[in-house]
């Protein structure tokens, strides 16, 4: 043992030594600054062995932080990490979960023009995109605003703001196709009694283009309340005395929202749009439970892209295709945050 | 390091796919195609491909082993435990009843039910089925659409050898067999056969006025008669007829010709049914299809509530409208009193063609058991079987004027003679007879179906819309 | 002259002033009407016979004759029991497993030095714009080949170690001066006793928010339990909720009942935890 120990000590020596030597003649800063890095690196590992340490100190410290994320880590890697290598490598396999998985290249994805229901879930999926996120972000915004301000029962209207998002999907869908139940309901009941709508044109909320307007009005409906929070935390980051200096130069409300509120919200609405837009996109059981009836199934005026690669993995077992759909989802989701961080980095600068 | 550690992710995935793969017999095969194919994919992981190779073999012998297991435990007259996959235990009275009966007559046999609930039952299944760790012998087959697609995945065993060898004569089915035949092998037999039926409610027809339904009606004369029988009236409603919500109850008035069928990929037959329940539907003789689908009304709670005069639905309704009215469930004042007559059929066609499901038993290809579960197959699909299914008041697929009295005569069946009549059928045309990609074709007629009659396309536009994507299917 | 004009100017200010505040006031009500409604429309259609809840001629929000046996009747139609017992299990487990490996993981990216650390969180920040849906195939495929499928231990560890939560810890945990820790350190304290001792007890307003979410959306998840939990004993309450829904479609007063059910628990956790609620917000850096 002693042995090993001398004969490791000597070569550590020796190497720092000729590191050493290589110091003295490198001339470019950068690469010498390297060498130094890794002689200090053996020094240290020198010391280590002299004094009898196993580990080092800096191995000694990464364990100790290791033991720290591992739990969390394993757990991570294992279920999410490494089934998203596995979904990358299925969009370009044939597999149907018991045959061979065979390997076909492009052609999943070559599938997807020509196919008039991946067609109309991408269409559905950006509408209700498109629709949910401003609208979201706005009313959301808004909503903060006013219940950031010195009002009675503010606690008591933020509490019932975000009571929506609280509350579980069923449970709440099934109310909301009831309010709205093309014939029976109430909303229908007020348009044809108040409004004078006559009853052959009350609008059926769950079928058609109208489809898709319900959706984006639940959605802004169910999830203002979370944002509103967001947008209260940001806030309360902005110091007071902008608003005070602001009422000294005579600014009024509108001003001291442009000038003030909006830009001091960026990086909060960054955020917002951020996690709304993957949100969005991640549309799956609103649409099945409000537009998908008895048997949970959508027709193209209602279909998302989350129903289709759930139909084509568990009722075709066509998992290449269906992985092949997660990936464009995936690749628009990626798109369009990354255009949203340039344009935040843009407007940094 | 960071290379390191990807290829470690990447090679442990791929293990996963492996180890995911070899469920089947071709199994070893699979896993070696499989690293071939990841290997080409990701270069990183080209060091550690040794690795998964060695596990690839070692998954092999294992494979190897449990086959050698199941051939000891096939011995005839040892104690057996056959591993069964149904649904709804507690609420369909016949599995235990079949349980008890075989186990009677064969007491080396022991069945384990397994339930797996009847939402998505055929989904369930096949995720159960496919991969490794299966280990049912005898599996419940729902529909055609799941059957395709638990065959196509090879996860039945073809039964005609033991067909053949029990000697057993599948002309007794009435043909539906040869609807359900996959490349000339049959993977499944059938035990209950449901058909579709008209029910009525006489109470409401008495106060109307208006004369029961007849086993011979065509489809004009029982449009009329729905016409008839209606009170638009708003707040005491009556309804003529009611459609449930599946395509079934619709479209395939069509197939009961004999000339078509839906995997055509030619649609256009289904128009004057969609048509006549449309008219009826803006006339308000039957409930808004919008209505019905946002609410999610049960076809149950429709006809149980009293307001409805008339409705086509499967026979396997029969048995829940008598338990329900008997235990007071429903409320026999509201449809205590009802009957059921033939489907109507189209001018110049015999009365008495109508359409069935069958639900049918398979053997797996994974079984240990495979003989011992052959012979329960065998047994519940036959004659004692079809004894027991009657006795609980449900269609066995081996039906005949025996099997048939039983259910007649059942307490809480109608006393009528033509409610008797109704129950023989001339002709039976499977909802959805087998074809390879059946699933895609009958969602993709669920889809169009849901369009027409939401009203968001013209019937036209939504016919030529299934000509063109089943037509895509079929052409692949 | 110029006294004369500031003072209409306060004047006038003071009374915009007013009106904006009632005009804040009438938006506020508006508001809160739309998002109570529905709740209160399900309280009372709970309490109500099927033919009632869609009257509208005259309309009444509690029926002369409330029918509180839906509240009894909805433990017998379906395992209700057994769907609550399961979801209680579900949500309870994966919580503590969140908060304990989300905050244990967060302390070491926060206030440790180590190889590796950047790439690893990297990692972890990728994932959060990955929508689940993208890689829930492979996931399943993979939690059966391990035999987990149809578990109540799938759905545990699909939601307990997710990205989220260990990001909202470190940036809570990076608000905390380093000095703290330090000061520990010098007096000989081990890194596990400074998490417990000093960090724990300070993050109270983060686990707060922390558990509201995971609470929230362990106990409303729908497509996940869908995907693993296939035997009725097994199943939560969204799936049986939903699954009563579509047996006994036209009995609303029990499905409303079964709703209001599904609510209270959720309803009571916001309720403790949400006085820390906006300041756990403000304070993990969630507002970007």
């Amino acid at each position: 043992m002693d042995e090993k120990k001398a004969a490791q000590i000597k070569k550590l020596e020796t190497e720092s030594a000729a590191l050493m030597q290589k110091i003295r003649e490198e001339s470019d800063i950068k690469k010498k600054q390297k060498l130094i890095a890794e002689r200090e690196k053996k020094q240290r590992k020198l010391t280590a062995i002299r004094n009898n340490r196993i580990l080092s100190r800096e191995a000694k410290r990464d364990l100790v932080a290791y033991s720290f994320i591992a739990p969390n880590f394993i757990g991570f890697a294992v279920f999410t990490l490494i089934p998203i290598v596995f979904a990358f490598v299925l969009a370009f396999m044939n597999w149907d979960g018991s045959n061979e998985i065979t390997f076909v290249g492009f052609d999943n994805f070559m599938k997807l023009p020509s196919d008039t229901f991946f067609v109309a879930a991408l269409k559905n999926t950006m509408i209700y995109v498109v629709g949910t996120v401003p609208l979201t972000m706005i009313a959301s915004l808004a909503l903060a605003i006013v219940l950031n301000q010195k009002i009675i029962a503010r606690g008591l209207f933020r509490t019932v703001a975000f009571f929506p998002y609280v509350a579980s999907l069923v449970a709440i869908t099934a109310v909301w196709s009831m309010i709205f139940h093309p014939s029976k309901g109430p909303i229908n009941y007020l348009l044809l009694t108040v409004f004078g709508v006559p009853q052959e044109n009350l609008p059926k909320w769950f079928s058609g283009s109208l489809v898709l307007v319900t959706l984006i009005l639940f959605s802004v409906w169910k999830y203002m309340g979370y944002y509103m929070v967001i947008y209260l935390a940001g806030l309360q980051g902005i110091s007071a005395e902008l608003y005070e200096a602001g009422s000294l130069d005579g600014a009024n409300t509108w001003q001291k929202f442009k000038y003030i509120t909006w830009p001091q919200l960026r990086s909060t609405t960054f955020f917002v749009v951020v996690m709304l837009t993957i949100n969005c996109f991640k549309v799956y059981d609103i649409a099945v439970m409000l537009a998908g009836g008895s048997d949970g199934k959508l027709s193209t005026s209602a279909t998302v892209l989350v129903y289709y690669i759930y139909q084509n993995a568990f009722n075709y077992w066509d998992l290449g295709y269906s992985s092949a759909i997660a990936m464009v989802l995936f690749l628009i989701v990626l798109a369009v945050t990354l255009v949203q961080f340039r344009y935040e980095k843009k407007l940094e600068a | 390091m960071k290379k390191k550690v990807l290829s470690v992710l990447l090679s442990a995935t791929m293990l996963t796919g492996l180890l995911a793969g070899c469920g089947s017999d071709g199994g070893a095969q699979t896993s070696e195609n499989t690293a071939d194919n990841t290997q080409t994919q990701t270069d990183a992981a080209a060091d550690t491909n040794t690795d998964a190779a060695a596990e690839t073999k070692e998954d092999e012998t294992q494979t190897d082993a449990a086959a050698t297991d199941a051939n000891a435990g096939d011995a005839a007259g040892e104690a057996v435990t056959l591993k069964w996959a149904i649904w709804d235990k507690d609420t369909t009275p016949y599995w235990n009843a079949l349980k008890e009966a075989y186990e009677a007559a064969n007491p080396n046999v022991t069945l384990e039910m397994v339930d797996l609930g009847s939402a998505d039952y055929m989904t369930v299944l096949a995720t159960e089925l496919s991969g490794s760790g299966s280990d049912f012998d005898v599996v419940t087959i729902k529909d055609v659409p799941g059957y395709a697609t638990l065959v196509s995945k090879n996860t039945l065993e073809p039964l005609d050898s033991y067909i053949s060898a029990a000697g057993i004569d599948l002309s007794q089915y009435g043909g539906v067999d040869k609807q359900v035949t996959v490349d000339g092998s049959l993977y499944e037999l059938p035990f209950r056969n449901d058909f579709w039926v008209v029910f009525y409610n006489k109470d409401i027809f008495d106060a109307a006025g208006v004369d029961y339904p007849t086993n011979d009606m065509t489809f004009e004369e029982y449009d009329a008669l729905a016409r008839q029988v209606a009170d638009p009236t708003f707040g005491s409603q009556i309804y003529g007829t009611h459609y449930h919500t599946w395509r079934s109850a619709v479209q395939l008035f069509g197939v009961l010709d004999g000339q078509h069928s839906i995997l055509d990929g030619e649609y256009d037959f289904f128009k004057p049914y969609y048509e006549m329940v449309l008219n009826q539907e803006n006339d308000q003789i039957c409930r808004n299809y919008a209505d019905l689908s946002a609410e999610g009304l049960h076809y149950s709670a429709a006809f149980s509530s009293g307001d409805v005069a008339m409705m086509n639905m499967g026979s396997w309704y029969i048995s829940t409208l008598i338990s329900s009215l008997a235990n007071g469930e429903y409320d026999s004042s509201l449809c205590g009193n009802w009957g059921l007559v033939k489907y109507p059929h189209a001018d110049g066609v015999e009365a008495g063609s109508t359409l069935g499901t069958i639900t049918g038993l398979a053997v797996t290809s994974v079984s240990a058991n495979k003989d011992a579960a052959f012979a329960f197959v065998e047994w519940v699909s036959g004659a004692e079987g079809a004894k027991v299914m009657a006795e609980t008041g449900n269609f066995p697929a081996l039906m005949n004027d025996e099997v048939a009295g039983i259910i007649a005569g059942l307490e809480g069946f109608p006393t009528d003679e033509a409610s008797k009549e109704a129950l023989s059928v001339s002709n039976l045309y499977l909802e959805v007879p087998y074809a390879e990609n059946v699933s895609q074709i009958n969602d993709i007629l669920d889809t169009y179906h849901k369009s027409i009659m939401n009203q968001e396309v013209t019937i036209d536009e939504g016919i030529a819309s299934m000509n063109e994507e089943v037509g895509k299917v079929l052409g692949q | 002259m110029s006294d004369m004009v500031d003072n209409k100017k306060y004047k006038s200010k003071s009374r915009n002033a007013l009106i904006g505040k009632i005009l804040v006031y009438v938006i506020l009500l508006i508001i809160t009407i739309i998002m109570i409604i529905p709740f209160l429309w399900m309280l009372s259609a709970s309490i109500k016979s099927d033919r009632e809840v869609f009257m509208m001629n005259p309309f009444v929000w509690i029926p002369e004759v409330p029918k509180w046996d839906n509240y009894a009747k909805i433990w017998t139609k379906i395992p209700m029991l057994k769907f609550v017992e399961n979801t209680v299990l579900l949500t309870i487990v994966v919580t503590f497993l969140q908060l304990l490996t989300s905050s244990f993981a967060a302390y070491s990216f926060a206030k440790l030095e180590f190889k590796h650390k950047n790439g690893l969180f990297l990692a972890y920040i990728a994932t959060i714009a990955m929508p689940w849906q993208v890689y829930m195939v492979p996931q399943f495929i993979m939690m059966r080949s391990m035999g987990l499928n149809d578990k109540l231990m799938a759905m545990i560890c699909l939601q307990a170690f997710s990205a989220f939560g260990v990001f909202l810890m470190k940036q809570f945990y990076e608000g905390i001066p380093s000095e703290l820790c330090e000061a520990a350190r010098i007096d000989g304290m081990s890194e596990y006793k400074i998490y417990a001792k000093i960090m724990l007890p300070l993050s109270k307003p983060a686990l707060s928010t922390l558990t509201i979410f995971t609470f929230v959306s362990t106990w409303n998840d729908y497509l996940g339990p869908l995907i693993y939990l296939k035997t009725e004993s097994k199943k939560t309450i969204q799936l049986g909720l939903k699954m009563f829904i579509g047996q006994y479609s036209s009995e609303y007063g029990l499905i409303m009942a079964g709703s209001v059910l599904s609510l209270i628990p959720v309803i009571i956790v916001f309720l403790c935890l949400q006085k820390y609620f906006v300041e756990g917000v403000a304070s993990t850096g969630l507002k970007g």
